[in-house]
C-alpha cells in the first residue's frame, strides 16, 4: 500500500516513496517476495528531493522534482533498468570499495533520470499533442503561483524547449509563456468576482510578481485595473 | 481603409478574422481553449479563459496586423458553435463552466422527453431535435440534478451571449443561435411557452431575442479604449457556425446542398420554409426568419479518424498525428472501393442524424480472413461517409438536390471528397476560401452594411475551386454497401444500448 492504493509489484516493477507519503502493508506487514529497498533522507524538508549529493545542475533539479511531483500518484513503473541499477547500488553500498561514495551518488542521479524520463513516456504519447496539453494546463492550473520557466513546462511534456514552443504555438496561438499569462488572468478574474480575496493575494496566488505586475498586465489587456473590474 | 472583424467562438478554439470591404481575408489568427471531461458523459469549457483568450487573439491581430496596415475597423460580428449552456447568478457572474454540445448529461431527460408527446410538441415549435445537446435538456438536467445551482442561477445563455455581455453589457442572443437552444419557437419567434415549462425557466431568465443583424449594442468604453476602436464601431451579434458556414458555402440555389466534416459533421440545406419532419431526424436552425436552414449533424467526423490514427497510426516514422494520418490516407488510397467488404459504424461518440442515439457505438462488421490493415483504414473513413450520406438521403426525402459543396478539414482532404462524389453520385465542389463560416460572417456583416442588396446575392460571389466528378462504376459498388450499413444502424439499435448500459456500469 503506498498512500491507501494497493500495488502488487512484479519483477521489473520499480516503485517510488516522495516524502509524506506512506507505505505500509494493509495489515500491517508487506506481502514481500524479494525487493531491493533503498531510502534516501531528504534535506531542506523534502523541498527538493534531489539534495547536494547529487550531480545534477540546479534546473534539472527542479525539472525532475516537477515531474515527480506532479506523477506521484502512480510512482510505480516497468522499469527493466532500474533493476540492473539497484543491483549495483547494492553492491556498492555493501563492498564500500574506493570511490564507492561518487559512485552510489551517480547511480542515484542515473535512477532519477531514468524514472523521470519513464515517467513522461507513460504520460505523453507523441500521438495525443492534445492530450499531453490539456495535461500541461491541469498542472499549470493546479500551481499557478509557481514562477513556470518554459524549460519547466517543456520538461513536463517530455519536449526539448524549442520543439515545445513551436509544438504549443501551432496548436493554441500563444507561446508558452502567454498561453501561462492567459491562464492567470482567466483564474484571477475568477477570484476578482468572488470579491474575497483581496488584489494583492489574488495577484500573488495566481503567479504575478506583484500587485503592480498583476494591474499592469490586467489593464493592458482588459482596460481595466483589478480594483475598477471589481467595482463594475 | 475599411475593415470588418469576425469573431468566430468555436468548439475548440477561438478565430478572428479580418476582411477588407471586398471580402478579401486581410489575416486570421486562432486561440485554443480546452474542454473540461470530469465524468464520462460531461464536456465543459471555461467561459472565463474564453472570453480573456478571445481578448488577447483579437487585440493581438489588431495590433499586429491591421492598425500597422492602416485600416479601421468599422464592423465586428459574432459566430459561435450552438448548443452550449451557462447558467449565471444574479450579479451576472458564472455558475460554474459552460456545458458544450458535445456533453451527453441529459440522456436520461431527452430519452423521456422524446418518447412523449410534449416532445412531438416541442420538436415541431422549436425545430430542435430532442437531444441532450440542447439547452432544454440541460436546463431541465440542471434542475433534476443541481437543485441549488438551478435556484442560484438567473440567467442560462449561450457561450456567444456572454461573451456579448462580457464586452457591451447587453444581455443578447440572435435567432440563430436561439434557435438551437430547443427554447425558441421559430414559427413565432419568440421563447416558447411549452419548452420553458419543461426547463422551468421564464423567457426573463433567457436573453433578448434579436435577429442576426441586430447592432443596437455598443462595446463599453475600457474596450474601446484597450482595443483601440472607436465608439461608433457596429458591433453585429451575427449567428451560429452552421448557419454561417452555410451562407458562406455558396448553396442558395434549391437543388444544393452543404456537407461540412470537421471533427463532428453536419448535411445542411437552405430555404424560404421550414421542413416538417414526422420522424424528427433534421434540424431547422433560422438564419434569418425567411432563410431557413434544415439538416443534420453527426458528432463523428475527422474526430473518428484521429482516434483511429491515435490507437493504429504508424509513429516510428511519423513525426506527429497529422503525419500519421497522412500516410493512413495514402495506404487507404491502395485499397479497392468498399474495403473488401468490411464496414464500420463510426459512431464512437454515440450518434446524433439520423438515428438519434447517444447510446450508439463503434462496430467492425464483415471482418474475412483476408482483411488486412490496410482494409481496417479505409472503412474507417468510408464509414464515416457513409454516416454522412445516410444523412444526406434523410434530407432528399424533402428536397431534390443535384450538387454539393464541402468544407471542414476532414471532408475536404481530396481522398474524402472523391469518395464522397461516388458516394451521393453527384458533382462535389471544394471553395475558394478556407473557412466558410468567417466568410459566411463576413457576407452577413456586409449585407447589413449595405454592401450586398441581400444575403442570396451576397452568398452569390461565393466561387467554388474545385469540381470533383461521382464515378458511376464505384458509385454502384458503394450502393450496395451502403444498404447493408443502413440496415444495420437500425437491426442492432437494442444492442446498443445494452452494450452502453455495460460500459457505464463496468469500464472505469
Amino acid at each position: 500500500m503506498i498512500d491507501l492504493q494497493q500495488h502488487t509489484l512484479y519483477p521489473g516493477d520499480f516503485a517510488l516513496v516522495l516524502p509524506g507519503q506512506r507505505i505500509g502493508g494493509e495489515t500491517g506487514i508487506l506481502n514481500i517476495g524479494a525487493l531491493f529497498g533503498l531510502k534516501i533522507s531528504a534535506e531542506d524538508c523534502g523541498k527538493i528531493l534531489l539534495g547536494k549529493w547529487s550531480g545534477l545542475t540546479k534546473k534539472e533539479k527542479l525539472s525532475i522534482n516537477q515531474i515527480l511531483l506532479v506523477n506521484k500518484q502512480q510512482l510505480v513503473l516497468k522499469l527493466k533498468e532500474a533493476q540492473v541499477l539497484m543491483h549495483n547500488l547494492q553492491l556498492e553500498l555493501q563492498n564500500e570499495e574506493v570511490g564507492f561514495y561518487t559512485r552510489v551518488n551517480q547511480l542515484l542521479d542515473e535512477l532519477f533520470v531514468l524514472v523521470s524520463r519513464q515517467l513522461i513516456r507513460q504520460n505523453n504519447s507523441r500521438r495525443d499533442f492534445p492530450q499531453t496539453f490539456l495535461k500541461l494546463e491541469q498542472t499549470l492550473r493546479q500551481n499557478l503561483a509557481h514562477q513556470w520557466t518554459v524549460e519547466e513546462m517543456a520538461a513536463l511534456t517530455g519536449m526539448g524547449t524549442t520543439a515545445f514552443t513551436e509544438k504549443v504555438k501551432n496548436y493554441s496561438g500563444f507561446s508558452p509563456l502567454n498561453y501561462l499569462i492567459n491562464i492567470r488572468i482567466t483564474e484571477a478574474t475568477k477570484l476578482l468576482k468572488k470579491n474575497e480575496v483581496n488584489v494583492t493575494d489574488i495577484a500573488l496566488s495566481t503567479g504575478f510578481y506583484s500587485s503592480q505586475h498583476f494591474s499592469t498586465t490586467f489593464k493592458k489587456l482588459t482596460g481595466y485595473t483589478p480594483s475598477e473590474f471589481r467595482k463594475k | 481603409m475599411n475593415c470588418i472583424i469576425i469573431i468566430e467562438m468555436g468548439t475548440d478554439a477561438v478565430r478572428v478574422f479580418a476582411f477588407d470591404l471586398s471580402g478579401n481575408l486581410i489575416s486570421s489568427s486562432k486561440g485554443h481553449y480546452p474542454t473540461f471531461h470530469e465524468q464520462p458523459d460531461h464536456s465543459e469549457q471555461d467561459p472565463e479563459q474564453m472570453f480573456i483568450t478571445m481578448l488577447y487573439i483579437l487585440k493581438n491581430l489588431l495590433n499586429e496586423k491591421i492598425y500597422p496596415k492602416k485600416y479601421t475597423v468599422t464592423c465586428i460580428c459574432f459566430g459561435s458553435s450552438m448548443h452550449s449552456l451557462l447558467a449565471v447568478d444574479k450579479d451576472g457572474i458564472p455558475l460554474g463552466n459552460a456545458i458544450t454540445w458535445a456533453d451527453n448529461r441529459g440522456k436520461k431527460e431527452a430519452a423521456e422527453l422524446k418518447q412523449s408527446s410534449l416532445g412531438e410538441e416541442i420538436y415541431k415549435a422549436t425545430g430542435t431535435p430532442i437531444h441532450p445537446m440542447s439547452s432544454l435538456i440541460k436546463i431541465a438536467w440542471m434542475k433534476n440534478h443541481e437543485p441549488e445551482k438551478f435556484k442560484q442561477a438567473q440567467k442560462f445563455m449561450p457561450i456567444k451571449s456572454y461573451i456579448i455581455q462580457q464586452l457591451t453589457g447587453a444581455c443578447v442572443i440572435d435567432y440563430s443561435i436561439a434557435s438551437a437552444t430547443g427554447l425558441m419557437n421559430i414559427h413565432k419567434l419568440t421563447w416558447d411557452e411549452a419548452a420553458l415549462e419543461f426547463a422551468g425557466i421564464t423567457p426573463q431568465e433567457l436573453p433578448d431575442l434579436h435577429p442576426v443583424f441586430y447592432s443596437g449594442v455598443t462595446l463599453k468604453k475600457e474596450y474601446q479604449r484597450v482595443l483601440k476602436l472607436s465608439p461608433t464601431v457596429k458591433i453585429l451579434i451575427g449567428s451560429s457556425d452552421g448557419c454561417l458556414a452555410t451562407l458562406g458555402a455558396g448553396v442558395w440555389e434549391n437543388s444544393m446542398a452543404t456537407i461540412t466534416i470537421e471533427d463532428s459533421g453536419a448535411f445542411r440545406i437552405i430555404g424560404d420554409k421550414i421542413i416538417e419532419d414526422p420522424k424528427q431526424q433534421i434540424f431547422n436552425y433560422l438564419l434569418t426568419d425567411k432563410h431557413i436552414i434544415t439538416g443534420g449533424p453527426t458528432s463523428n467526423g475527422g474526430v473518428i479518424f484521429n482516434w483511429f490514427a491515435k490507437q493504429f497510426g504508424d509513429f516510428r516514422e511519423a513525426f506527429d498525428i497529422d503525419q500519421s494520418m497522412e500516410m493512413l490516407i495514402e495506404e487507404a488510397a491502395g485499397v479497392e472501393v468498399g474495403s473488401g467488404g468490411l464496414i464500420f459504424l463510426p459512431f464512437l461518440h454515440g450518434e446524433r442524424a439520423p438515428i438519434w442515439n447517444p447510446n450508439s457505438r463503434g462496430c467492425y462488421f464483415g471482418v474475412n480472413i483476408r482483411h488486412e490493415r490496410k482494409h481496417f483504414i479505409r472503412a474507417t473513413i468510408e464509414g464515416i461517409l457513409y454516416e454522412m450520406y445516410s444523412i444526406g438521403r434523410t434530407l432528399e426525402k424533402h428536397r431534390h438536390i443535384e450538387s454539393l459543396s464541402i468544407n471542414g478539414s476532414f471532408a475536404s482532404i481530396p481522398f474524402c471528397t472523391q469518395i464522397i462524389a461516388d458516394l451521393f453520385n453527384k458533382p462535389v465542389s471544394t471553395l475558394n476560401h478556407a473557412d466558410s463560416i468567417g466568410k459566411g460572417a463576413f457576407l452577413l456583416s456586409a449585407t447589413e452594411m449595405g454592401i450586398y442588396p441581400s444575403l442570396e446575392e451576397a452568398s452569390k460571389t461565393v466561387t467554388m475551386h474545385q469540381t470533383y466528378l461521382p464515378n458511376a462504376e464505384n458509385h454502384k459498388v458503394y450502393a450496395q454497401y451502403f444498404k447493408v450499413f443502413e440496415s444495420l444502424i437500425t437491426k442492432v439499435a437494442d444492442e446498443f444500448d445494452a452494450i452502453s448500459d455495460l460500459q457505464q456500469r463496468y469500464s472505469q
